[in-house]
């Protein structure tokens, strides 16, 4: 299997470079069939990937350990879901899912805009076959994924490194990757404008989408592995400016600059260089990411090892693309002219430049700290490097800075604001902001970066209602519907431009949630059974450590309780387990008690058995869950700016409403089951399978429920019921005896374990602490909110065609300046 | 036109400028050096009060804690301890905290803090216990890093 794997790779880029010389010969030559085998090659390429990908996952599925990358990073127990997420564990593999990834979104890229920009795509084909061409090179001269053991391959596999056996894990790299590679494609119909000179913004339009794809999972990325490193990592915060970290940060600065300034170019045909400029830094930034992230060039906790050679390929890639890149953009100059000036510092366009510039030097100076203990050791020898504090104290203004143009830049026109304008547009939202800023005063909270964010927050939220309001007023006087139809109608027909407002309020969210920090308290102590500590408001007591074992890992938990006034409000579970191979590196399970205003986080730190003392991290994280709450409204935000233009209209106008109906609750059970699946996939780990007993599992769920119970018996060593089957042990055979019954009443998984804990006393028969209902909340909640929001959406727009047909004769508008420019920006803007 | 070039210019280097003095502030306080223990001990006082990152490995047999309670004393030496030749230059520790759990004897330490007569004085959560596997399986020919 392995040397079909590697003959696959070896054709795949055969095939990219004959589809990169036939594509430009092609377009060169004017020749359509050159073209069009150039496209078929490119295709090909994706089924070739599709073909070498499903080698890999085979190989993973099938434990074929004599491949060296299947050994390192998997082995047989394994949960069948890690088996697969391996795929992309290591370097090697992550380099070869990132050409599949490249392959897949080239085609789709390519297959969409086949017609529309014809002239554009054997351009395209190149670029994208060029940047496959040198990842397959990588693969094949230097990192091979398939390369095999020659003699004594190996019986069993390492195991994949615990740390990444989490569902966060699991989907964190695919997401940010899935980000990385598509910002490929913006940059492939940038390239081919550039060389065909059709540089009008019809490849802009091209591009635009794909870009809001990529910045969506690139944002997803970036949240995912916050809420890992919380919750995984153990050290009670979220983002510490990790080299790696930052790696991913910097294509997200100059994306969301790019998204911003796209409309400046479409509105005012301003900006031209710098959207190019922009899509190709971008593009840099995210090969810059990947060799910072791979090559070893910055010391990093999480970064792949040291690899010199890598390193060096890359730089050599790197050079090619901005010198090839650059001299293109400095070659068509003459066609990149503004056909505008700017005409005030008060008006939109400048805002968005304002915004522009902020942006990109974010990312020089997150490159710049990220780079500087390098830097600092080639210019004087010396290693320095900069703390987070360093990074802290630099970018709290810079994204305040930012916060106050989400608020003040929609309320200015195009053009030129007038003083009258200004005074009526900024009423309403600098009240909102003053008000915000008043409550962060009577909560004592320092005005100096955390009043000052909450204040902003509060112009930002003031200026997106407003915004709504308006807009929604006018169309309900023009259209003749109430004020809910108006709505929806007037996001229907902007979705772009109310998606970016709601992606604002969701940027609001995630301010609000930093700024929390400013009330962040972080404990270390030592507690043996009995004693007490105090953290916030909290009292928390040990009740003392127990060590368990489940076959896959030792399981070492402390149990806490927490006091509140005098009151038993929680009980938490922080843990460390020791897995099987890896005894070396125990992992920390936090316990987080989460409510919306603050999370009470708990870290086993270390622990001494004889004299039964814990030593524990004790974390008060106030408003952290905003921020995870706050993506969640981005991605619907963005995901309203992505659906297809007028298609939602258009299908809803087609339909009858029952089958709108209909279609509306099948996509909210899709989403439901989207959202469960998570949960899921972490209550699936388990360790293997024994059905030897009387009672054994009948269904999925009745297994999960003998892997959270842990025998009583005494004699097993706190086994669960799944793995307790001695066949003297009577108890354990009673109580998946009790379960079963338990299970045919239907009982749901609360209600076992309350008659079990009532039955045999404590929490101490459960197997892992019980998971709270607000650690699932926090992933809910965007699908909630896109349940919610597409079932407003479902019935508004059926409400809304129908009530279209009438026509209504407009109403005599009561602010005409106002309603012009609303209705002029409805027009232009989308 | 020759106006607004100069006015472009003079923003520009206003801003700069700015920039540049924001810059130099801080990142005299921001940073800090990476030093191995045979770079700091023969210049101690001069190092000494500087935040520093320290760089050795834990001397075999040297870690003790107080009893009940997060105090950790411990030596840090220049060279690996199973290395042929010297230990190089020795430091004294002390730590307030949890230790990760790869700190132990002969671990590859990265120490956050200050250089004090007494020793180095490490600051809160200032203990990077270094692991080179911790999320790459390690190759087997590969060397620890740095």
């Amino acid at each position: 299997m392995a040397s079909l794997g590697a003959a696959l790779l070896l054709a795949t880029f055969v095939v990219c470079s004959y589809a990169a010389v036939v594509s430009v010969v092609g377009a060169r030559r004017r020749s359509r069939p050159l073209i069009e085998s150039g496209i078929g090659a490119f295709h090909l390429v994706t089924a070739l990937m599709v073909a070498a990908s499903a080698v890999m996952i085979n190989a993973f599925l099938t434990n074929d350990y004599s491949i060296k990358y299947v050994e390192h990073y998997s082995d047989s127990v394994q949960p069948f879901f890690y088996k697969i997420t391996s795929y992309w564990g290591g370097l090697d593999g992550s380099i070869m899912f990132w050409v599949f990834l490249l392959a897949v979104f080239g085609s789709i890229a390519v297959y969409v805009n086949r017609e529309r920009h014809r002239e554009l795509i054997p351009y395209v084909v190149a670029t994208i076959t060029t940047v496959q061409m040198f990842f397959l090179f990588l693969m094949i001269v230097h990192r091979n994924p398939f390369t095999t053991y020659l003699a004594n391959a190996p019986t069993e596999g390492q195991g994949l490194n615990p740390l990444l056996q989490n569902v966060y894990m699991a989907i964190h790299p695919p997401s940010l990757y899935t980000g990385f590679v598509g910002m490929t494609i913006p940059f492939a119909f940038g390239i081919a404008a550039l060389i065909t000179g059709h540089l009008d913004d019809s490849w802009l339009r091209a591009v635009r989408r794909w870009t809001m794809f990529s910045w969506l999972f690139l944002s997803f990325g970036l949240t995912l592995g916050m809420i890992w490193a919380y919750e995984e990592l153990g050290w009670g915060g979220y983002w510490a400016w990790d080299p790696v970290e930052n790696a991913g940060l910097l294509p997200w600065f100059t994306a969301t600059a790019f998204l911003h300034s796209v409309m400046v170019q479409e509105r005012r045909s301003m900006l031209r260089v710098w959207n190019v400029t922009l899509v190709i830094v971008t593009f840099f930034l995210t090969i810059f990411g990947t060799f910072m992230t791979r090559s070893g060039v910055v010391q990093s906790v999480h970064a792949f090892g040291d690899d010199p050679v890598l390193a060096k390929l890359f730089t050599g890639f790197m050079v090619v693309i901005l010198v090839f890149s650059f001299s293109l953009v400095i070659w068509r100059l003459p066609l990149l002219k503004a056909r505008n000036e700017l005409d005030s510092w008060l008006s939109r366009e400048a805002a968005f430049m304002l915004n522009n510039w902020i942006l990109l030097f974010a990312a020089l100076f997150v490159l710049f700290g990220t780079m500087f203990p390098t830097l600092s050791e080639a210019v004087t020898g010396e290693r320095l490097t900069v703390a987070g504090a360093f990074f802290n104290k630099w970018m709290a203004p810079v994204g305040l800075v930012l916060l106050l143009l989400t608020g003040v830049g929609p309320l200015l026109a195009w053009r030129q604001s007038t003083v009258k304008n200004l005074l009526d547009s900024f009423l309403w939202p600098v009240v909102a902001g003053l008000l915000a800023g008043a409550v962060a005063m009577l909560f004592r909270i320092p005005l100096w970066s955390a009043g000052l964010c909450f204040a902003l927050c509060g112009l930002v939220v003031g200026t997106v209602v407003q915004e709504f309001w308006r807009g929604a007023r006018i169309r309900k006087k023009n259209t003749g519907t109430d004020m809910l139809t108006a709505l929806v109608g007037l996001v229907g027909r902007n979705k772009r431009r109310y998606g970016g407002y709601i992606v604002h309020v969701g940027i609001v969210l995630i301010f609000f949630g930093f700024a929390g920090n400013v009330r962040k308290l972080d404990e270390q102590v030592l507690l043996k059974v009995g004693q007490e500590t105090k953290i916030g408001r909290y009292t928390i007591k040990s009740d003392g450590i127990k060590v368990s074992d489940d076959g896959q890992k030792q399981m070492t938990t402390a149990y806490l309780t927490v006091y509140v006034n005098g009151k038993e409000i929680d009980r938490l579970y922080p843990a460390r387990w020791a897995y099987r191979r890896h005894e070396q590196e125990p992992t920390t399970e936090v316990a987080i008690r989460r409510t919306p205003a603050e999370d009470l986080y708990a870290v086993l730190g270390g622990f001494d058995l004889a004299d039964q003392s814990a030593t524990l991290q004790l974390v008060v994280n106030p408003l952290v869950n905003w921020i995870w709450i706050g993506f969640g409204v981005m991605a619907l935000g963005t995901g309203i700016a992505l659906l297809p233009e007028r298609s939602f209209a258009f299908a809803m106008s087609k339909l009858p409403a029952e089958a709108a109906a209909t279609s509306t609750i099948a996509l909210l059970l899709l989403m439901l089951l989207a959202g469960a699946a998570p949960a899921y996939a972490q209550a699936g780990m388990g360790g293997a399978e024994d059905t030897r007993s009387s009672y054994y599992a009948r269904t999925p769920f009745e297994k999960q429920m003998q892997h959270e119970i842990v025998c009583t018996c005494g004699a097993c060593g706190h086994q669960t019921l799944a793995e307790c089957r001695k066949d003297n042990c009577s108890t354990s055979h009673q109580m998946r005896g009790e379960l079963a019954a338990m299970i045919d009443q239907g009982k749901n998984r609360d209600q076992i374990i309350q008659a079990f804990m009532a039955k045999y006393g404590g929490e101490e028969m459960l197997g892992a602490p019980i998971d709270k209902g607000f650690n699932r909340m926090a992933w809910l909640f965007p699908y909630l909110i896109g349940a919610a929001s597409a079932v407003a959406v479902g019935f508004a727009a059926v409400k809304w065609t129908r009530k279209s047909d009438l026509d209504a004769a407009p109403a005599a508008p009561i602010d005409a300046a106002l309603d012009e420019r609303i209705n002029d920006e409805l027009r232009d803007l989308d | 036109m020759a106006h607004r070039y100069i006015k472009v210019t003079l923003t520009a280097v206003v801003l700069v400028l700015a920039f540049a003095g924001m810059m130099w502030t801080t990142l005299r306080q921001g940073t800090e050096y990476y030093k191995n223990v045979d770079e700091v001990l023969p210049q101690a006082h001069e190092w000494s009060g500087k935040q520093l990152q320290l760089h050795g490995y834990v001397v075999p047999g040297s870690i003790m804690r107080k009893r009940d309670s997060l105090e950790w004393r411990f030596k840090v030496q220049n060279n690996p301890a199973r290395a042929a030749g010297t230990s190089g230059g020795v430091v004294d520790a002390t730590y307030n905290g949890i230790v990760p759990d790869t700190f132990k004897d002969e671990a590859e330490v990265v120490l956050k803090g200050k250089l004090t007569p007494a020793g180095f004085h490490t600051d809160p959560n200032g203990v990077m216990a270094k692991c080179p596997s911790k999320y790459e399986a390690q190759e087997k020919s590969a060397s620890a890093g740095t």
